[in-house]
């Protein structure tokens, strides 16, 4: 077991890498989800783990229940003075160990002794080794099922859209990949493992102690239900109880982290003893049902050893009647060296009933977990690419946007988020969208992109029904930068090559230097190669945003969208990004999504939106006159009277 | 204080639990323990080895019966101090650990504002939740496992002996045996599965981040490189994967085995005892005391396993306590004034302050500038000039480094905070809303105004609307993470604030997700219900700001220019400049 061996021992072959590389010609969207892909698929793989591993475990179970009675076959041998006193298990047993020879001359027991000592001590050591090999077997086939399994939920979660996720849960869709895939490993590896050795031994010491003494067999019988009853009972109950206890903790933890969230307010306020109180309420409900599952766990172990006590009492004294009635059993009256094999019987089975019982808590969360996952493979993403799907080139000037009476609506017959919307857009032309909040600019946006469908109307592209519009080639020539700006971790020089692979420093930093975010990334000591924390939390919201549109500016796109994406900005800054797209990309499509009308005024078409309609459409002086709420948006951003 | 006298003041003050629970785990193992003694005893009392090496049967009914009524009592009494002595620690447990994270709690809020800034949250929630959780893990084991099982070990000790010496020494000495082959187990699949975690949670890092920003992901067609990324990474947990799981499924096994060796030691050694006790009665072994010592040896070596096994659960609580003690131990905030203002100040006098966040990085520099009772001043500037900051020192979050704020002529460190903040209503962009109804949230700083006060302050921030489209109108729970946009969670904190009708309000980007025209709405709320009163406004939008009393131009934390709207414009300098870029 010395440590340096193991990687030798157990070196295993490489699993092939060649199927997720770079290189490999990129599967369509649709060809990933209709692999048709279950949690089922993952374990078939391995089928043969679940054959040899546990065919290994049994013969360590077969030593583990002989041991017993070799030393019962010691133990006649030794102590009995009538050959007709010894029944035929230990009989033959004798045989065997009288095979290894005699070796303590002249003294025939002490021979016995030592040798079916050796004998039981070499069962050992192979049940050990053949354990290992199960072992060994168990942990390689379950991480592999584990392995497979994660990866393919992870692809099937990137074929979904965000409405399926939401609709179905993001907490969820993260806890099944995260979680739930690793729970199914552990049912897969303790399936092998103990799957079918704990129910062997069970079953392997119930038929022997009724060979035995089948009085006595008749207590082992009657005490494994009861055990097990006992221990499910307490076990569920406990279990119903860790939910509530799990959700006081999330309320706790709710309740400490609004709490440093708002400490300013706290503080200001100086509410901070009714937040202690709150707290300590809240800790106080939680003791009392923490405590509650602790009276309940403590019953388990008490209530068990009751019956173990009981069980090893009822031995001894029907051990006792049998013996001193002179009860035959296989041939022979029963003997002492029953009673205490049968005493090491009865603590097996209680000890591999307490495992058991654990590994039907370990199956269940695994059963849960796969029909999770099964779940997951199946949902169906609502956004699915037409199968004989369409690509075009067109020409500035020529139409590249029309939309013709658009409607959407999240829930089927909810509010419409969208209600008849139509304007058309020729390929160069600027748009500008203004609204208030939740008036339906960014539902707008995300129709563009095909990141949802329309509910009715038509929406046309390069006139193209978007819905025949490859999908694929839609991301790829639209760049999107949306309100909230997203970063990824990594480094400045990853973000932007997410949107352009592999383009080269002097891409990277032309992007930058239109985004006008080149002297901030320059400043740094490693330039573009600065690394980005998770979520871009070390830029602040205006860095984020201008390096968000360098990602967008940096593919060149058709068309690109800034969705609300220089909010943060200062209104120089924002001034002078705008000046550069407009310079930089001449023939791009540009839609501009604001609530700033300077923003957007100098757009070729502007859309005024309001819960979901269009009231205005037209250039800035049309509006100005045709559309009031423009008018006053207009207004009250401007100086008074000038 | 130390790590010790903390435990021991936590534990200390349940002593009669202490006292109860180490009476029932006594009382327990005595009767447990016992009963392999009286299985052996009984086994004796039906025969024993003659002479000649051979089993008589001789079965005393008398002895036999009394040996296994006293079993049978002593299981009973057995069964009930186990139950109380594990209930006993579980309500012990549950009890410190109630005390530890209240303190922690309150030392939230008694730390200053610049231990919460600097500190992640996610770290100090780490201290309030899994970190206490780790404490009663460990507090439990500590009960149940280490002192039972020294309990139980000392016990076992005491009578094996009594049943026979020579035995008895020799399962001391074999024993330790499978607490140093599980030890080295152990110690091996830990440093795996500290790796194995450690690549898990990257896994998890990953995931996290590209369900959150799937679009983005999708728009920017990266699913294959992510899918890539992450099957790399999911490559990595596996290998390592299988080398923890594999390293630690063979402690079971190994553990067995060395029981099983043990086992056939003993038996073995024992049947050639007997066999030789009658040549030399010194050896004392029988067929009784046999069944008692395979027992034994059991009972022995348990509690050394299952110590061990929770050795990284000692480990880990005893870390997460350090961290705890640690935090416990920082410094409260500093708040030693005691003069009362007695009515709201007519003068707030920012006298040549001096302040930056870290040494050496100089942000304010000898700013001055008075504030009379019912102007209205707004602060304007780029991002990072220091605009917050001065929220910042006017609330106390944070004191100057040089020169004072006065109010009234009294130094702002010599008024208690509570006294000072009761004036204030505060309105920040990054809006607070805590897990409770709408109703309870609005109401949160004026605790006694009525429901109807708490709507008529809703109608007046412009929440109202919104509010009554939700599912339980003002009684909707809403909380950090629910679904209301950041414009409404800025309505309902306005609302909040419009409530406790303060004598000094502060907005700071109050309004920056509020739509244009509701911001335009909102603000003539506020002026009517701060006329004759004090505010400082923050704001991005110059709109909301041209009627201001006084305008602060900030930049790199000093006042580059200060007026009314008309005089800034007429100067035609940076706030020219700012306020005609938005209509360029």
């Amino acid at each position: 077991m010395s440590r340096p061996l193991m990687p030798l021992l157990f070196q295993e072959e490489r699993r092939p890498m060649s199927s997720f590389s770079l290189e490999s010609a990129r599967p369509s969207c649709d060809k990933i989800d209709s692999m048709d892909y279950k949690v089922s698929t993952a374990l078939k793989k391995n089928m043969w783990a679940y054959i040899v591993g546990p065919a290994f475990k049994i013969i360590e179970a077969v030593f583990d229940l002989l041991i017993p009675l070799f030393m019962k076959a010691v133990l006649d041998l030794s102590f009995s003075s009538d050959p007709r006193t010894i029944d035929p298990i230990s009989k033959a047993l004798g045989n065997f160990i009288a095979l290894f020879g005699q070796w303590v001359p002249g003294n025939e027991k002490l021979s016995y002794a030592l040798v079916g000592g050796f004998i039981i001590l070499l069962m050992g050591i192979v049940g050990l080794g053949t354990t290992m090999v199960c072992q060994y077997i168990a942990a390689l086939a379950a991480t592999r099922s584990g392995t497979d399994l994660r990866d393919a939920l992870y692809r099937k979660i990137l074929t979904l859209d965000k409405k399926t996720i939401e609709a179905f849960g993001q907490g969820k869709t993260q806890t099944i990949l995260n979680s739930d895939s690793f729970q199914v490993q552990q049912g897969v590896l303790f399936f092998i493992r103990l799957g079918i050795r704990a129910p062997f031994i069970i079953l392997g010491s119930l038929v022997f102690s009724f060979i035995l003494d089948w009085h006595i067999g008749l207590v082992f019988l009657g005490i494994v239900p009861i055990i097990l009853l006992i221990v499910f009972k307490v076990m569920r109950k406990a279990s119903r109880q860790y939910l509530v206890i799990q959700g006081k903790l999330d309320s706790l933890s709710s309740m400490a982290s609004d709490n440093l969230d708002g400490a300013r307010v706290v503080r200001a306020f100086s509410t901070q003893d009714i937040e202690r109180e709150r707290f300590s309420t809240a800790t106080a409900d939680y003791r009392k049902e923490a405590i509650h599952v602790s009276k309940i766990n403590a019953l388990i172990n008490p209530l068990t050893f009751a019956i173990v006590s009981l069980a090893t009492i009822l031995v001894v004294l029907l051990g006792g009647f049998d013996m001193s009635n002179g009860v035959m059993f296989l041939g022979a009256p029963l003997q002492p060296s029953t009673i205490i094999t049968l005493v090491s019987y009865l603590s097996q089975i209680f000890q591999t009933l307490v495992l058991l019982t654990n590994l039907v808590t370990i199956f269940t969360k695994s059963i849960v977990s796969w029909k999770r996952c099964d779940e997951l493979f199946g949902l169906k993403p609502s956004i699915v690419e037409s199968p004989d799907a369409k690509t075009k080139k067109i020409a500035v000037g020529e139409e590249i946007f029309s939309f013709d009476n658009v409607s959407l609506s999240y829930a089927e017959g909810g509010n419409a988020a969208l209600s008849d919307i139509s304007f058309s857009l020729r390929k160069g032309e600027t748009l500008g969208i203004i609204g208030g909040t939740g008036s339906g600019k960014t539902t707008l946006i995300r129709l563009l992109e095909r990141l949802l469908d329309r509910t009715s109307g038509t929406i046309r592209y390069k006139g193209i029904d978007i819905k025949d519009y490859s999908i694929h080639a839609l991301h790829s020539e639209i760049a999107y930068v949306p309100q909230k700006s997203v970063l990824f971790k990594g480094t400045i020089r990853s973000n932007l090559q997410m949107s352009k692979k592999d383009s080269s420093d002097e891409e990277i930093q032309k992007a930058l230097r239109l985004s006008c975010a080149f002297d901030f990334v320059n400043a740094y000591e490693d330039k573009i190669d600065h690394e980005v924390e998770e979520g871009g939390k070390n830029f602040s919201g205006g860095q984020r945003q201008r390096l968000c549109i360098a990602r967008g500016l940096i593919r060149k796109p058709e068309v690109l969208i800034l969705d609300d994406a220089t909010s943060a900005l200062d209104l120089l800054t924002d001034r002078q990004v705008r000046h550069n797209i407009a310079s930089a990309l001449p023939a791009s499509t540009k839609i501009l999504v604001s609530q700033r009308v300077s923003t957007i005024k100098d757009s070729d078409i502007i859309l005024v939106l309001e819960g979901g309609h269009v009231i205005g459409k037209g250039r800035h002086e049309e509006l100005l006159k045709s559309c009031p709420v423009y008018l006053e948006t207009y207004q009250s951003q401007m100086q008074k009277g000038e | 204080m130390t790590i010790k006298n903390s435990l021991l003041r936590y534990i200390g003050s349940q002593r009669k639990l202490i006292v109860l629970s180490f009476v029932s785990v006594f009382v327990f193992l005595l009767a447990n323990l016992s009963l392999p003694l009286l299985v052996g005893r009984s086994l004796n009392a039906i025969g024993s080895i003659a002479a000649d090496g051979t089993f008589v049967l001789a079965i005393d009914f008398r002895l036999l019966t009394i040996y296994l009524v006293v079993a049978l009592v002593l299981s009973v009494l057995g069964v009930l101090f186990d139950f109380v002595f594990e209930y006993a620690i579980g309500i012990l447990t549950q009890r410190i650990v109630k005390d530890i994270r209240d303190d922690v709690f309150s030392k939230i809020c008694s730390v200053p504002i610049k231990a919460i800034d600097e500190r992640k949250h996610g770290d100090m929630l780490q201290l309030e939740i899994q970190d206490v959780e780790n404490i009663a893990n460990g507090l439990f084991s500590v009960f149940k496992q280490l002192v039972q099982g020294v309990l139980s070990i000392l016990i076992t000790i005491v009578l094996m002996f009594t049943v026979n010496w020579i035995m008895a020494l020799g399962i001391i000495v074999l024993s330790p045996l499978s607490l140093f082959v599980s030890k080295f187990v152990a110690t091996f699949s830990h440093r795996h599965f500290k790796s194995q975690s450690a690549l898990m949670s990257d896994l998890n890092a990953l995931s996290l981040e590209s369900i959150a920003n799937l679009e983005t992901l999708q728009t920017l067609q990266y699913e294959e490189r992510s899918l890539a990324d992450f099957a790399r990474r999911d490559e990595s947990l596996r290998k390592e994967g299988k080398v923890a799981q594999f390293s630690a499924s063979w402690t079971n096994p190994t553990t067995r085995f060395v029981n099983n060796t043990i086992y056939c030691v003993i038996g073995i050694a024992g049947i050639v005892m007997i066999l030789y006790t009658p040549s030399y009665p010194i050896l004392g072994m029988s067929l009784g005391s046999l069944t008692s010592f395979l027992s034994y040896t059991n009972e022995y070596t348990k509690p050394f396993n299952e110590i061990s096994s929770v050795a990284a659960e000692f480990e880990t609580a005893r870390f997460s306590f350090g961290r705890i003690v640690d935090f416990l131990a920082g410094e409260d905030d500093v708040d030693d004034g005691s003069t009362l203002l007695e009515k709201a100040p007519t003068e707030i006098s920012f006298e040549d302050i001096s302040f930056s966040y870290e040494p050496g990085q100089k942000l304010i520099e000898h700013f001055s500038q008075r504030i009379r009772k019912g102007e209205k001043v707004a602060i304007v500037g780029p991002t990072g000039a220091g605009k917050t900051t001065l929220i910042n020192l006017l609330m106390r979050f944070y004191d100057p480094t040089k020169g004072r704020i006065a109010f009234d002529g009294i130094d702002s460190r010599a008024i208690p905070k509570k006294e000072l903040r009761k004036y204030f209503g505060m309105v920040l962009q990054d809006t607070w809303i805590f897990q409770g109804t709408i109703l309870e949230n609005v109401r949160y700083a004026s605790p006694t105004s009525s429901d109807e006060e708490v709507k008529r302050a809703c109608i007046e921030a412009h929440a109202d609307s919104f509010i009554q489209t939700l599912p339980h109108g003002y009684e909707t729970v809403v909380s950090a993470k629910s679904g209301l946009s950041e414009g409404e969670r800025q309505l309902l904190t306005i609302a909040r604030v419009l409530l406790r009708k303060p004598e000094i309000v502060i907005l700071d980007e109050a309004t920056s997700n509020v739509d244009t025209r509701t911001e335009r709405l909102i603000t003539d709320a506020f002026d009517r219900v701060m006329s004759g009163k004090t505010s400082i406004v923050i704001a991005h939008r110059l709109s909301t700001i041209q009627e201001a009393d006084v305008i602060l131009v900030l930049k790199d934390g000093n006042v580059i220019e200060k007026g009314r709207h008309a005089e800034l414009m007429a100067r035609h300098g940076f706030y020219y400049d700012l306020y005609t870029s938005q209509f360029r």
